[in-house]
């Protein structure tokens, strides 16, 4: 693949590292009204096991996303009645590894960053606070529970792994969130939310000179006088999966379905191979795939069938998932061309036409300032920029597919996960 | 930014889109609701989504729009109160990122127009084998409907307060009438929305000249015949109606509260009312998030909305199933105080500022920029900038505010809940 001059240019941006350690993301966007800013960490629900400075910490399920939850509340009130007086839409979630702060604005910008990184430096819990959030999330968790698209990720997850917390639902269950203490909560903020695990990124209508001023206002400046160390402990998994299948039942109108794959993690800042698995599944069940087509033609599936990789610390997999009144047959199905895809290759123009869509969506993400801001927080989650991400992708070829795929996919890796409906 | 009648009924919008890097067209078709042909304005978007005369298999469209980086082509229906609107919608990266100097936006336009004029006909009508397989697509959907617990309660509430008005014809269309549309019927109704419809052809960063010369070509081979829009929908106050449908295994409840508006709301008043729905429930500092969510912990999401166009404004909320009454109660208390409390400067301030900025970024996606110019065009208003809107916000007192809460009443309250929560 070509690579084009301008996109090349348009996927750059300055990354700043601060004396305190925390890395800093800027592009400006010229005409571009609005500013959209990610402060993020890299601490997700699967981090329920860490030490810091030698103190061994063990955190119940959702923590995590309780803590971000927990972040908007300050001595001096909550955060959002300080982005309201500057006009900023805030907002956070909590996915498996990270966690992120985030607000769109148009005016005031450094007073919304002052509010952004003034509620991730002083965190502030009490007993009462955190009863009263127990509630709140309590709702969210049941909200979740009848979610089957929720149900059928968390229990996929299950069944393909033993002991890696990505099998916990990353908002928790009600009984988990109610052992958590303001000690838990002070001992994550003290390990994961130092300056050094954070990136600020930040698109749109602003400069690096506005983004670094309001970093000195918030201190991050200056070297923190003595970085905790931290140790992330991952319970050993299973060498296969768990359980190979799982049946559910909720009130849904048809079965559900979703064939799960355990595979290794993509490492730290291999950009190639994250890219590359992310094409794999729309290789085998895309829009452009035969399989698809056979599928969609015949009602076996409808449009929201999906194939999707995801890689966290630890785990990874593929995900094939959606509703059918025949989910074995489209199991079998999704089977026999993984077999046939091994055997015979993939086809070399659909592969092109991936890398195009690839490209394509790179691009897209440049043109939207809160798309870019956020892509560019978690590309340095990942280990890499937007640029390596254009790179990694031109330098990606069939036989990169084709060897992937002989290690990858493997049926005895494979879990089925079905959700029937209830009686009503 | 410029709206220019360029035929009968018909219209191009030529949109400022020069800092974006994608470029966008759109085609919409608005036309009069009509239960007869409901079912078959429901699986058109699904056929012509398909392909057309020149890509005839859906795949290998599939194929062509990965050829041309991702291009997103969407071919959907929607509501706008008693009228429908079928769009064509086609958006990717601009010509000078292209990795091969591909002339894309050329690309654009072919299949935008050949999706909306040329559609693949067998023996003068749709495909009957595509028509088979996207009507059974649409009744997995409907059939589907009940999976997604907060869309349904809406749904359901909306049934019952828009009863068999223009308004209420189902979008999705009706189970029950699939079985017997055919390919020719689904083509009659086609070629009466190409007749009969309003067309707003929407351009961001193409050739204007280019596509409206294209629009016209097509236009003109058509006995055009542009049918008046319905007004906006005012559904009659009423005493509340409260449903409640249960189901077994359901965690959390769901409440849908529809409220019907007195009068058409336009100029200041709508204005007015992007207040008023900030302050009741469409931010993150009004009351029902503040008081119902936060200091109640009654429901996990309470959120107000208003539809101008349906004469409707909604408060719909996830709550625990045994808490629901109470939830409801809340709600109205908060309105009332709305209505006969204070209003502090400070909490109208802070969600004038929410939505100013809101207004202001409005700019910076194509998306969002079409969708603020062809609201007012479906609202049948003067065509005003986002900055416009701004200023007349800026002058919105509480009064107005008030004013405009005071003409929504409660009509219909619809609980979706747990079968052993039920009353």
């Amino acid at each position: 693949m070509k690579t084009n001059q301008m996109a090349v240019k348009a996927a750059e941006y300055e990354i700043i590292t601060l004396p305190s350690g925390l890395t800093v993301q800027v592009r400006p966007m010229p005409g571009y009204s609005s500013v959209h800013a990610v402060y993020g960490t890299d601490f997700g629900s699967i981090d329920r096991f860490f030490t810091v400075d030698g103190k061994k910490v063990v955190v119940p399920e959702g923590t995590a996303h309780f803590l971000e939850h927990k972040m908007f509340e300050s001595d001096e009130g909550d955060a959002f009645s300080l982005y309201a007086k500057t006009g900023a839409q805030a907002n956070a979630f909590t996915s498996f590894e990270k966690t992120c702060y985030i607000f769109t604005a148009t005016s005031q910008i450094d007073e919304s960053l002052d509010v952004l990184l003034g509620m991730v430096g002083k965190p502030y819990f009490t007993e009462q606070t955190i009863a009263k959030e127990q509630g709140i999330i309590g709702q969210e968790i049941k909200m979740y529970d009848d979610s089957p698209d929720w149900r059928m990720l968390t229990e996929s997850m299950r069944c393909l792994y033993s002991a890696h917390p990505i099998r916990d639902d990353i908002a928790g269950t009600v009984e988990s969130i109610a052992q958590i203490t303001p000690e838990m909560l002070y001992d994550c903020c003290k390990a994961f939310y130092r300056p050094g695990s954070m990136v600020l990124s930040v698109a749109g209508n602003v400069t690096k000179e506005q983004v670094l001023a309001a970093c000195a206002r918030a201190g991050l400046d200056k070297p923190v006088q003595q970085a905790p160390k931290v140790e992330r402990l991952m319970p050993a998994d299973c060498a296969g999966v768990a359980q190979s299948s799982s049946t559910l039942y909720m009130p849904v109108a048809k079965p559900c379905f979703a064939l799960a794959y355990k595979e290794k993690p993509v490492e730290f800042g291999d950009t190639r191979r994250a890219i590359l698995c992310d094409m794999i599944s729309e290789l085998i069940c895309g829009g452009m795939t035969p399989l698809y087509r056979r599928l969609y033609d015949s009602g076996l599936v409808n449009p929201e069938f999906d194939g999707d990789f995801m890689s966290v610390r630890g785990a990874g997999c593929f995900m094939f998932s959606g509703e059918s009144n025949e989910p074995e047959k489209v199991e079998q199905m999704i089977w026999d061309e993984i077999e046939r895809l091994r055997r015979e290759g993939v086809d070399e123009e659909t592969f092109t036409l991936c890398k195009n869509q690839s490209y394509g969506s790179l691009i897209t993400d440049l043109g939207n300032v809160e798309d870019t801001a956020g892509a560019m927080n978690a590309a340095f989650m990942k280990g890499r920029t937007l640029s390596d991400e254009i790179a990694a992708l031109a330098s990606l070829t069939k036989q990169d597919a084709d060897e992937a795929l002989q290690t990858m996919l493997l049926r005895e890796n494979c879990a089925v996960v079905h959700i029937y409906p209830a009686e009503a | 930014m410029e709206r220019k009648q360029i035929g009968n009924g018909a219209y191009i919008t030529v949109l400022d889109s020069q800092k974006f890097n994608r470029c966008r067209i759109t085609l919409h078709f608005q036309f009069p609701a009509n239960r007869e042909q409901a079912t078959a304005a429901a699986v058109l978007p699904l056929v012509l989504e398909r392909g057309y005369a020149d890509c005839p298999d859906m795949t290998e469209l599939s194929r062509r729009l990965a050829k041309l980086y991702g291009a997103d082509l969407a071919v959907d229906n929607a509501v706008n109160g008693g009228n429908r609107i079928l769009t064509v919608e086609i958006v990717g990266i601009c010509d000078p990122f292209a990795l091969e100097g591909e002339n894309l936006t050329q690309e654009y336009l072919k299949i935008a127009l050949g999706v909306a004029f040329d559609p693949y006909l067998v023996n003068g009508v749709f495909d009957p084998e595509a028509v088979q397989i996207e009507k059974a697509t649409l009744a997995q959907r409907l059939e589907a409907e009940i999976n997604d617990k907060r869309g349904y309660c809406v749904r359901q509430a909306r049934r019952k307060f828009y009863g068999s008005s223009k308004a209420g014809i189902e979008r999705d269309g009706y189970l029950e009438e699939l079985p017997a549309l055919d390919a020719a019927a689904l083509k009659r109704v086609y070629d009466e929305i190409l007749r009969t419809a309003t067309v707003d052809v929407m351009v961001q960063g193409a050739n204007a000249q280019l596509v409206e010369k294209a629009v016209l070509q097509r236009l003109s081979s058509i006995d055009r015949a542009p049918a008046a829009l319905e007004p906006a929908t005012l559904m009659p106050r009423q005493e509340c109606r409260h449903y409640t449908e249960t189901f077994s295994d359901l965690v959390q409840a769901k409440l849908c509260m529809l409220f019907a508006a007195s009068e058409t709301l336009n100029g200041e008043k709508l204005e007015a009312n992007r207040l008023a729905m900030a302050l009741f429930g469409g931010s993150v500092t009004s009351r029902l998030f503040l008081n119902v969510r936060e200091k109640q912990s009654l429901c996990y999401y309470c959120g107000s909305s208003a539809g101008v166009m349906g004469g409707v404004m909604m408060v719909d909320s996830g709550v625990e199933p045994k808490n629901a009454a109470k939830a409801e109660q809340a709600i109205l208390h908060e309105l009332d105080q709305l209505l006969h409390g204070p209003i502090t400067d400070e909490e109208l301030e802070d969600c004038r500022r929410g939505i100013l900025s809101g207004m202001e970024s409005v700019e910076d996606t194509l998306s969002g920029v079409e969708n603020w110019y062809y609201m007012q065009i479906c609202r049948g208003e003067q065509l005003c900038s986002p900055a416009e809107s701004r200023r007349r916000l800026l002058a919105v007192t509480k009064e107005q505010v008030r004013q405009v809460l005071a003409g929504y009443s409660l009509s219909v309250s619809y609980l979706v809940t747990a079968k052993e929560d039920a009353q």
